[in-house]
């Protein structure tokens, strides 16, 4: 017997693909494993979270320490409540769920619908308000998206999706792919918001029997992404749809119901924008 | 956005340089393994007996450490499944370069051939799973001496 070691041929033991072949494939299926799983999950809570009593929701809320603010009985809150009572009356909301509104003298120009039926509307976006009828808007917007369930929805939503993702990717190098879950779950954002859009400027059709001023709100919502130079970059990343986007639809759906677009706007009383500038006070004061 | 960053620069960085590192290790490899191809090592556990020999065991080491691309995409194919080439190449190199460690040192106690040649491969990364990516292969034998070339044991 003889005993001889001959030269090893090369490249059977490696597969040869280019690296970045195979990682431009894994990418593409990867992106496609977790898009898909984020919108099934994101469909399915859409479809399930609704079934959630509202009583439920309010009980969650109770239990969690909600750093909402107290209620003060100035003219403007009164207002404001008057207002939301008459949004509230037109939008036929269900029996068990009920509106409670907040007023934040804070800076933030935002406003926001909560679990519970909590809303909560920041001195910052009021003060800026040109007029009652954007003021209704931007209730009815508000009180739609719990109409809707938008806020239990997206919180079982949320969780779902970060479970699934996290079982998903683990703790891994991969958490970066998290991305991709997090664009698709902003889609359902935006239908949100976009539905809270239409059922809104209809609340202020029924209100006043035009939707003039309505659009106002988001004009200003505009004004003041410009300004501030947070500039609304591609409507894929973001949580809500473009400005330009929610003015041309909603003007394509008054004109589409024949609803009138004119008609008058309703002045937001004095009363109600010297309270605003007192509570701005009152906090620089503490 | 940071993130996104600071993944992209790990990611090129780890493409070019692991590319880099590879491509040289295997040219100094394949020179290696020419320079030792006197040297047999085989697998068998029965060595010829047409002449008399010392026996020694002679092993080699290596212990090798994977670049954040190669675990990026075997973390890909760990959701995907499939082959992970990425590993293909490392582990190649680790056993390759084991097996060369182990010749050399059989070459210098002037060997004839190695007999009984094994394989173990180990991961330290055990209970860790993503803060160390390194393999361990190990490579061992018996060296085969032609007695009275070197000290009786």
């Amino acid at each position: 017997m003889k005993f001889e070691h001959r030269e090893i041929p090369e490249g059977i033991n490696v597969t040869d693909v280019h690296p970045l072949k195979e990682l431009a494939v894994l990418l593409t299926g990867a992106a496609i494993l977790i898009v898909a799983v984020v919108y099934i999950l994101g469909l399915s809570a859409g479809f399930l979270a609704p079934y959630i009593p509202f009583a439920t929701e309010q009980r969650l809320v109770a239990s969690a320490s909600y750093a909402i603010e107290p209620h003060t009985d100035t003219d403007a809150e009164r207002y404001l409540q008057q207002v939301t009572d008459r949004v509230v009356k037109v939008m036929d909301l269900p029996e068990e769920i009920d509106i409670t509104l907040h007023y934040s003298a804070g800076d933030t120009v935002n406003a926001f619908a909560t679990l519970g039926g909590n809303v909560v509307v920041f001195r910052g976006l009021l003060a800026k308000l040109p007029n009652e009828n954007a003021l209704a808007m931007l209730l009815a917007h508000e009180i739609a998206h719990v109409k809707h369930r938008d806020p239990i929805v997206s919180l079982t939503r949320g969780v779902t999706i970060s479970t699934a993702l996290g079982v998903l990717l683990g703790f891994s190098d991969l958490d970066l792919m998290g991305e991709a879950g997090v664009y698709t779950m902003l889609h359902f954002s935006r239908v949100m918001e976009q539905k809270a859009d239409t059922e809104a400027l209809q609340a202020v059709y029924k209100l006043y029997g035009h939707t003039q001023g309505a659009t106002d709100l988001f004009q200003v919502i505009h004004d003041w992404h410009q300004r501030s130079g947070s500039g609304e970059g591609v409507e894929f990343m973001q949580s809500h749809p473009l400005d330009q986007n929610r003015i041309k639809n909603l003007n394509a759906l008054a004109s589409s119901n024949e609803w009138p677009q004119a008609g008058g706007i309703t002045a937001l009383p004095q009363s109600f924008l010297d309270g605003l500038k007192q509570s701005s006070n009152d906090i620089q004061d503490e | 956005m940071t993130n996104l960053i600071i993944f992209l620069v790990l990611m090129t960085l780890g493409y070019l340089v692991g590319q880099m590192a590879e491509k040289k290790h295997y040219k100094s490899i394949i020179q290696r393994e020419k320079q030792l191809r006197e040297l047999p090592t085989i697998a068998s556990r029965f060595p010829p007996t047409d002449k008399l020999f010392d026996q020694h065991l002679v092993m080699g080491n290596t212990v090798i450490s994977v670049d954040y691309f190669k675990r990026f995409i075997a973390a890909l194919r760990n959701l995907l499944g499939g082959r992970v080439t990425s590993y293909e190449s490392l582990l190649d190199r680790a056993r390759r370069e084991s097996l060369l460690r182990m010749k050399q040192q059989a070459d210098a106690m002037g060997a004839e051939y190695v007999f009984n040649v094994k394989y173990e491969t180990a991961s330290i990364s055990k209970g860790r799973k993503n803060a160390i990516g390194s393999v361990e292969v190990l490579a061992y034998g018996t060296a085969l001496i032609a007695s009275g070339s070197g000290n009786e044991v």
